[in-house]
């Protein structure tokens, strides 16, 4: 049987969807037998191929993300959503119910650390959107893992279930968002 | 009541009229979940989670607000039912900003479990984003608004249970939030710091200082006990994990009916003075350093006894708080009057007791507090008297009651006091007598109860017409209860306690009166005879040539000036306390008490009946109970 082909995507977040996605221990090499990853953080690649599942982490929160995401959106036949970020705008949305501006200058210029500071902009660094989203406000998504990170058991659980067939989702146990 | 039957998911179930259908639910253990809806409190319908469909309604209904009645077909569960109750919660995720990952009450949460139970893994509604604020200048309390769902559940419940209604709801529509008085910071408002609100709150929309981040209810061990600080004897469920107290509720259901105060729920969550943590003697130099148990037991002991032998029994006396455990009460008793056997033993508030014995006698034969009427007599009364008391600072939970009675039970109140009235909301009369004047007044009350006009109305500084108002009022009453307080105790006048009583006896075919003591078991250690002494002990201690003074302060951090102005002639002091307080820097030996709530003792409530409070953490290193370290000088006396 041919591999699944998967591409994850790491936009606004931390990173810990991925790391809690590594931590799912032996299971990873039966994984690694029934899925070939394409471009993830992970490999480095760059390009999307076609694929069949397309994971994201993180929130939309500036204009390369909006970009990445929905090209991982017109790459892959099922999109599932990694983490409170991606679900809900968790963490990065801290900023949503302030004002941009507000937030760009207190974080380039008006940190303690900061000499002379400016707010860099396009085309070197993406324009800030006004408010952070989740991903299933930019794109439609088929399935959602909640969680900061999520367990790696609910990471689990949803590759598990795509890989049979189902679209996952997580039973109420399993819900986490912290 | 009459009984009704319904038929509730196919299954027939049992009612009473007058039920809605959420309660017939839950009597009959079905799962209707719930946000906006808390025991005790009137129901609102607000939070549309507790929906149901109901045969010939054409669209589903809250439970909580539905009237059950006979008949009545309805389904709880169902496809269609889910899929309402998971949108209710995706608007309430994307009202405000609800970030659980940084929220204090992530994993203790009402609102974060329904969403769990409904597996709400997305909102797919726009979420608002509003800029809020949060209101933290409480001493124990913060409000933040991002985090609520205005569900109302704080304000019904500082309304309905506390009766003081500081909390409502500011604004309108989309701009609605919890809002303290007239929109003022929690911390300067007539808010009482009961803390019920916070309670009462699903989400983490009103939290407190001295349990965020300590902790999750969830994962910690639960000690249903008593507190003792007051003497009302609130029940308490205290929540403790890796040897500290992360949090005080109230029960559901208990003597205090569902109430706490800020001391009894805040109290015990942090030190609020330094400790003293292990025993002191002064040494050569003057200074007081500190040395092991056992040493300054022997130095205790060896003391008293040289006084004993030296200077006779007389010269050593003993004063306890009525904070103290009554195990601690006793075997203080037994050595000071036993093993001593010294006549000066007396209680911190030994002339308050000695007072009230007094007037109590000047009325009737039988003179002890056992004619002291429970507490919750205030439910039974259509009269209440609240003579010189501000049971909002000093016992809390009996305001609540007051306020509760006038406005369940439509009873009437009489405030009596020179200075202060906590409760103008709720009195029908509030009589000032002029100071000084307060025996005069209550005696002039009493008068014209009996139809006799009062000529020096303007003396006592109350009004002809507000005392035949108060006449009128107790002359009506079926069940009138006196409250008193610190007030009328620190006055210390006999005669002042024999009007209270002798006013009460002519209110009402049935009547008592109940004192609001200073000390968490001032009952108790007035009962044991702490208090029985002929002097008061440390007022005199030179007119009766005491030179030796232990000090049992326990768990009392006390500046009273009596205290401060020692050691007055005395040539040895022992100070048994918690804290450090001034005094502690005049004493020869200090040794360490424990705080209630690391030994936990019995005690006796206000109103007489015996409580039990359980050991809810451990005491620091080397730190006994208060009772060991008295019996052990006992057993060390030569």
């Amino acid at each position: 049987m041919a591999k699944v082909k998967v591409a994850t995507i790491w936009l606004e977040g931390c990173s810990g969807c991925h790391m809690s996605f590594l931590d799912i221990d032996e299971a990873i090499i039966d994984l690694a037998n029934a899925v070939e990853f394409t471009r993830t953080p992970i490999t480095d690649i760059k390009e999307f191929p076609e694929v069949d599942v397309g994971i994201v982490e993180g929130s939309v929160g500036n204009t390369e993300e909006e970009e990445t995401l929905k090209e991982l959106r017109a790459h892959c036949k099922i999109l599932m959503a990694w983490g409170d970020c991606a679900c809900f705008g968790g963490v990065c949305a801290m900023r949503s119910s302030l004002d941009k501006e507000d937030v760009l200058r207190r974080g380039y210029i008006e940190t303690e650390s900061t000499h002379e500071g400016k707010i860099p902009g396009p085309p070197g660094v993406p324009a800030l959107l006004d408010q952070v989203k989740p991903v299933n406000h930019v794109v439609k998504v088929d399935c959602f893992v909640p969680g900061c990170p999520p367990e790696p058991k609910a990471i689990l659980y949803g590759l598990s279930e795509l890989l049979a067939g189902r679209i996952p989702v997580l039973p109420s146990e399993m819900m986490r968002f912290d | 009541m009459k009984e009704i039957i319904l038929t509730i998911d196919g299954k027939q179930v049992k009612g009473k009229e007058g039920d809605t259908v959420l309660e017939v639910c839950q009597t009959n253990n079905i799962d209707v979940p719930t946000l906006c809806h808390l025991k005790g409190l009137t129901d609102v319908g607000a939070c549309r989670m507790c929906v149901v469909e109901i045969e010939k309604e054409r669209r589903p209904v809250p439970a909580c607000t539905y009237p059950a009645r006979d008949g009545l077909v309805v389904q709880t569960k169902n496809e269609k039912l889910e899929k309402y109750r998971r949108l209710v919660l995706e608007l309430m995720f994307t009202e405000r900003n609800h970030l659980c990952a940084q929220c204090v009450a992530s994993g203790d949460c009402e609102l974060q479990s329904l969403a769990y139970k409904y597996q709400m893994d997305n909102a797919r509604y726009p979420y608002s984003w509003p800029p809020l604020p949060l209101d933290s200048a409480h001493d124990y309390l913060v409000i933040d608004h991002n985090r609520c769902i205005l569900c109302g559940r704080c304000i019904r419940t500082c309304d309905q249970m506390v009766g003081v209604h500081t909390l409502d709801f500011g604004y309108r529509g989309w701009k609605d939030v919890v809002v303290a008085d007239l929109n003022q910071p929690l911390g300067k408002s007539t808010c009482i710091s009961c803390g019920a609100c916070f309670q009462a709150c699903p989400t983490g929309a009103i939290f407190s200082k001295r349990s965020a981040y300590k902790g999750k209810r969830p994962e910690s061990q639960e000690i249903t006990t008593v507190c003792p600080i007051c003497g009302i004897g609130c029940g308490i469920k205290a929540f403790v994990k890796n040897n500290m107290l992360i949090r005080i509720d109230s029960p559901d259901s208990s003597q205090n009916n569902g109430l706490l105060c800020y001391m009894g729920r805040f109290g015990p969550l942090s030190q609020e003075h330094p400790r003293v943590k292990t025993p002191m003697v002064r040494n050569s130099s003057g200074k007081l350093e500190p040395c092991s148990m056992n040493e300054a037991l022997d130095i205790v002991a060896k003391k008293l006894s040289q006084f004993k032998a030296h200077n006779g029994s007389s010269s050593i006396a003993g004063v306890a708080s009525g904070q103290a455990s009554s195990q601690a009460l006793k075997a203080f008793k037994e050595l000071i009057t036993g093993a001593l056997d010294s006549k000066f033993l007396d209680s911190l508030d030994g002339d308050q007791y000695r007072a009230v014995i007094k007037g109590i006698s000047a009325f009737q034969d039988k003179a002890d507090l056992s004619t002291e009427t429970p507490l919750e007599d205030i439910f039974k009364s259509d009269c209440i008297l609240l003579a010189g008391a501000n049971p909002f600072k000093s016992h809390p939970v009996a305001g609540s009651y007051i306020v509760r009675a006038v406005r369940q039970n439509k009873a009437k109140l009489i405030v009596f006091d020179p200075t202060q009235n906590v409760l103008p909301d709720y009195t029908t009369v509030w009589l000032k007598p002029k100071k000084g004047k307060e025996t005069l007044a209550l005696n002039s009350l009493a008068k014209s109860m009996g139809g006799s006009p009062v000529k020096d109305a303007a003396m006592i500084g109350i009004s002809q017409k507000e005392l035949t108002e108060a006449a009128k009022i107790l002359g009506k009453a079926k069940r009138s209860i006196v409250v008193y307080g610190e007030g009328i105790l620190q006055q210390q006048n006999a005669g002042l306690i024999t009007a209270l009583y002798k006013l009460a006896a002519v209110s009402g075919s049935k009547t008592g009166v109940i004192s609001l003591k200073s000390k968490g078991n001032s009952r108790s250690a007035w009962d044991m005879g702490i208090a029985n002494s002929s002097v008061s002990v440390i007022n005199d201690l030179a007119q009766n040539s005491i030179k030796a003074l232990y000090l049992l302060l326990a768990d009392d951090y006390t500046e009273a000036k009596e205290l401060l102005a020692l050691p007055r002639g005395l040539d040895f002091l022992v100070v048994q306390s918690s804290y450090l307080p001034p005094l502690v820097q005049k004493a020869d030996v200090v040794l360490p008490s424990p705080i209630w709530t690391e030994v936990g003792g019995n005690y006796t409530t206000l109103d007489g009946v015996p409580v039990s409070a359980s050991r809810l953490i451990n005491p620091p290193d080397g730190v006994k109970a208060d009772w060991e370290i008295i019996s052990e000088i006992s057993g060390r006396l030569k």
